[in-house]
């Protein structure tokens, strides 16, 4: 390991970019593009250092370890390990593809443009890599307000009604989480022994009480539930998503709903393990209910991205059942098919916002036909359904099998209930393809058809690094599940040693 | 005099006296072209005693002065110093506002400095009288500052209400003090706190307490004792609404802190539950109100209700605090809350200010339509107030708002942290709509004019970057309080 310090630098360059920014005339779009993409470059060039995580090595690496606020004992503590390095891979390639992306739709207030994607960039990087509480909270809101304004400001029609959802819902639960975290830490310095720090290795593993850890739970439960998003808390998804520009479309779906399953499997699996035990049948059962509301729901959308959306629901239904079935192959399939869903979700939403900027329209009434326009589109659309779906041979099939492998073990029926599932979501993905790519074009999409020109180079670039991943990591997924291996295994050591809580002393 | 020598404690009082006097001298042989001498000439008597703070700071006197009835502690210091940033913010966000109102600048610094003197009393008293004293000089001049637009009716409405409630509130809170002094016999805190550390405790004391409690927490605009407030703030000049909000804000919570946790403190097994009551309920109160205002100064005005919950949840902390460490810490919870509040609360009025260069505008969610696109930085600073004062990191109003939840979960109230963070949620609803007015909507036909004083400007950045600064580095203001 190298001197530097990788991950504040993979966290800051985007800041600096920002501060970069600042300095460029508003007027000069190029500079301003070139600026930001640079910025976010740089940083994916800084995570490529994690490649050489070592799985064999100490839990976390890339550590940093600062004083920050003595007082409290805050320390500016970062790390990475398998399940986090991957993480922040993911998190700087769609950045550095939405920024990319970006360069054509985005003509409007340019300069506030990328530097709200530059900031929320840093937010989520900061998420990620963060060891010590209170960082993991500052840069857990710190990704908020930018995704406020990007669907605030350069949203569709409804994007007020729906930022101000995005923003209310996010910030109930995280608040309630910072209770819990604060509750967290000082029980912890109230134990013989204990002393008072927000250290994330310090406080897990400490023997919390019942009734703690299941308030706790709850509480960063419900926050990251909220952004997960688990039904029933799922209902600022849909509209978020019908707003948003595109890229903030990718950055949300890609990254952002990351940031709640992360949660989980970082946090309340290892912090609270008795109340993860408790609470898993529950879990479970939501996760169940979201697998398949998500499928019904986007079986009957009208619109693309809202389809795309309730499909999210759907996809992170088996994130989340993955993490509570408390198996190796559940876990290692949750975190395989967050980094999956953010691959192929994220570039099912540039595709259809590639289809927006040609026909300004997402309803799927209005389409048909485009495959004869857009033949590179289409394409490159099918290959994203498929891995969305599951096909073997892509990335979707590695996570959602070993989800099911997991589920198995836990119990037949739920794996059952899943593979419906599967089969609802090959319905409506393959329905809409049919319907947008190989129908008869609807007398509406007749009167844009002379304006339909097949992708632009930047439309490429910036869909190349999905595709070669969506292969890459169907074909050979074992970097990923090397790297993941040793966090799973953490976790499971953590809540199968778990006893359950026991809330009310029962008198028999 | 116990110690003549202690007398150089009360050096900043001194300073700060001196300078009223030479701005009020200075102030009638200026020519009204020469008019804004004055604010530098202010500026030069707050920042003389900030300096002489930091002498007191440096060699801090030993015990009471004067009989006992003054006391010149680091809590003393830490709050004075607090005045004088107060007092600094305001003096300079202040010309931009008045001189095209054509109000009389040193008059106003004059009042201003009074009432931040009184502040200075009220943060040393440790007698009933001294107390009492300090009150009434903080409060009189804000009566006055309030009403100082005497041509516009709103200020003279907002002033008279002020100045017939408040009275009200002094009689009510010195009827808790002449109760307190025939209950104990004494006036200095110390000597009442050993009679109730006796435990004395029947109907007699509970009336006293009451008295107490209902005049302080007027003085501090806590629900339901919060009438006045609204209608003051929106009718007073806005920089003024914006020390309002602020200094005496900080004074009622200096005299909550002498009075609560010195003289009354033995018995604060008593008040706690008033105190966690009169917390929720009007931080409750105060956000579900400012949700429903259209006018911004009046929202700003209904969600400092709100902070003053905030604020009292960490004096119930210290009440309910069985550890002296966690004691110690509420109060520091309760200081730093009060300084951060202050910077962003009069940052905040100071952008409403702004947008108030054509006479005719109140404040309305109007003016901010568009600001993004007209005045980009001024949006921006806003902006970052807002998220401030929402409790955002890493702004100093997340780390007031940590603070304050660390002191009631330490205390054993997790259940207020739970109704503080769930209020804060709330409030976000209505902070962030000023940033979509401000971001996402187009400009009105004729937008707010925008004043461009440079002193204004710069005290705007001054506030900014100290939301930052303590957001980023709350250290800074942590561990000064001895345990």
């Amino acid at each position: 390991m190298s001197g530097l310090p990788v991950l504040s630098l993979i966290v800051f360059t985007p800041l600096l970019g920002v501060a970069a920014l600042l300095f460029v005339p508003g007027a000069n779009h190029r500079l301003i593009r070139w600026v930001a993409l640079l910025a976010a470059l740089v940083s994916l060039g800084f995570s490529l250092f994690l490649l050489g995580y070592d799985p064999a090595g100490a839990e976390f690496q890339f550590r940093e370890d600062l004083p920050w606020i003595s007082a409290f004992g805050i320390r500016y503590q970062l790390g990475v390990d398998g399940m986090s390095a991957v993480l922040v891979l993911l998190t700087t390639v769609l950045s550095v593809v939405s920024i990319l992306y970006s360069w054509g739709p985005i003509q409007m207030r340019v300069k506030e443009y990328y530097a709200a994607m530059l900031l929320l960039m840093a937010g989520m990087l900061g998420v990620f890599v963060a060891l010590d509480l209170f960082v993991f909270y500052v840069f857990w809101e710190l990704s908020l307000i930018p995704m406020y304004l990007v669907i605030g400001i350069w949203g569709g029609p409804q994007r007020i009604y729906a930022t101000v959802k995005f923003v209310i819902y996010t910030l109930v639960g995280s608040l309630l989480m910072l209770v819990a975290i604060l509750a967290v830490v000082i029980a912890n310095a109230n134990l013989p022994g204990g002393t008072f720090t927000f250290s994330y290795e310090a406080l897990r593993g400490a023997p919390f009480p019942d009734l703690l850890q299941a308030g706790a739970f709850i509480a960063f439960g419900l926050a990251f539930a909220i952004k997960v998003p688990m039904w029933p808390f799922h209902t600022w998804l849909p509209d978020a998503h019908v707003e948003a520009p595109t890229a903030g479309s990718i950055i949300l779906a890609g990254v952002l709903l990351k940031l709640g399953g992360y949660g989980f499997l970082r946090f309340s699996l290892p912090l609270l393990p008795d109340a993860a035990h408790s609470f898993a049948p529950l879990m479970i059962g939501l996760s169940l209910i979201a697998i398949m509301y998500g499928a019904l729901v986007a079986m009957v959308q009208p619109d693309l991205k809202k389809l795309i959306a309730y499909s999210s629901v759907s996809h992170m239904g088996f994130v989340m059942l993955g993490a509570f079935v408390f198996n190796t192959q559940g876990l290692q399939g949750a975190i395989f098919q967050m980094v999956s869903h953010g691959i192929t979700t994220g570039a099912l939403f540039l595709l259809v916002g590639v289809i927006y900027e040609r026909t300004h329209d997402r309803l799927i009434s209005h389409m048909g036909g485009l495959n004869a326009r857009l033949p590179a589109c289409a394409a490159l659309f099918g290959l994203f359904i498929f891995a969305s779906i599951g096909l073997p041979g892509l990335s979707g099939f590695v996570g959602e099998f070993l989800v099911m492998l997991g589920a198995f073990q836990y119990s037949p029926w739920v794996a059952a209930w899943a593979m419906l599932v599967v089969i609802a979501s090959a319905v409506y993905m393959l329905w809409m393809f049919q319907r947008a790519f190989f129908a008869v074009p609807s007398d509406w999409m007749r009167r844009a058809w002379g304006g339909l020109r097949d992708l632009t180079r930047v439309e490429w670039l910036s869909l190349a690094p999905l595709v070669v991943l969506v292969v890459a990591l169907g074909v050979y997924p074992a970097p990923v599940l090397e790297a993941t291996a040793g966090p799973v295994q953490r976790i499971l050591e953590a809540v199968q040693s778990a006893a359950g809580l026991n809330l009310i002393a029962w008198p028999w | 005099m116990n110690d003549p020598a202690a007398l150089y404690a009360l050096l900043p009082e001194a300073v700060l006296a001196i300078s009223i006097l030479v701005i009020i001298t200075v102030d009638l042989f200026l020519a009204r072209e020469r008019k804004w001498l004055l604010t530098p000439l202010t500026v030069a008597g707050l920042a003389a005693t900030a300096l002489a703070i930091a002498a007191v700071w440096a060699t801090p006197p030993s015990g009471a002065l004067a009989g006992g009835v003054y006391t010149v502690d680091r809590l003393a210091l830490v709050l004075k110093l607090a005045a004088v940033g107060i007092g600094l913010l305001t003096t300079l966000f202040a010309p931009g506002y008045l001189v095209v109102r054509r109000l009389p600048l040193g008059e106003f610094n004059a009042i201003l400095l009074f009432s931040t003197l009184g502040i200075f009393v009220l943060s040393s008293s440790a007698d009933l009288i001294t107390l009492f004293l300090g009150l009434e000089l903080m409060v009189m001049p804000a009566y006055l500052l309030t009403a100082f637009h005497k041509t516009d009716r709103f200020s003279n409405e907002g002033g008279l209400k002020y100045f017939l409630l408040g009275s009200f509130a002094s009689a009510i809170l010195l009827f808790g003090i002449a109760w307190t002094y025939g209950l104990t016999g004494s006036t200095v805190f110390t000597e009442i706190a050993e009679v109730f550390s006796g435990g004395l405790m029947n109907g007699a004391v509970l009336v006293a307490i009451g008295f107490l409690t209902v005049g302080a927490t007027f003085k501090a605009a806590a629900v339901p004792f919060h009438f006045w407030t609204p209608d003051a703030y929106q009718g007073a000049p806005t920089p003024i609404t914006g020390f309002l909000s602020a200094g005496p804000k900080l004074g009622a919570f200096a005299l909550l802190l002498r009075l609560f946790s010195e003289a009354l403190g033995p018995l604060r097994a008593d008040w706690l539950d008033v105190f966690v009551v009169l917390a929720v309920v009007t931080m409750t109160f105060g956000n579900v109100v400012a949700l429903t205002q259209t006018n911004v100064k009046r929202m700003l005005a209904y969600s400092s209700i709100a902070h003053t919950g905030y604020i009292l949840a960490g004096l119930s902390a210290f009440a309910a605090a069985s550890d002296p460490r966690v004691a110690t810490q509420a109060i520091e919870a309760v200081v730093f809350y009060l300084v951060g509040y202050s910077v962003m609360n009069i940052g905040a009025f100071a952008v409403v200010g702004m947008l108030q260069r054509d006479v005719r505008r109140y404040g309305g969610l109007g003016s901010f339509a568009g600001l993004a696109r007209r005045q980009p930085a001024l949006a921006a600073a806003m902006t970052v107030l807002l998220l401030s004062l929402t409790g955002i990191p890493p702004t100093v109003g997340f780390f007031a708002k940590l603070y304050v939840l660390l002191a009631s979960v330490d205390a054993g109230l997790a259940w207020l942290a739970v109704a503080i963070a769930l209020n804060a949620a709330l409030a976000a609803f209505y902070y962030l709509r000023v940033v979509v007015y401000m971001y996402m909507r187009d400009p009105e036909a004729e937008p707010a004019e925008v004043e461009r004083s440079g002193v204004g400007r710069l005290a705007l950045g001054l506030s900014v970057a100290g939301v930052l600064l303590l957001g980023i580095f709350p250290g800074i203001l942590l561990g000064w309080l001895p345990a």
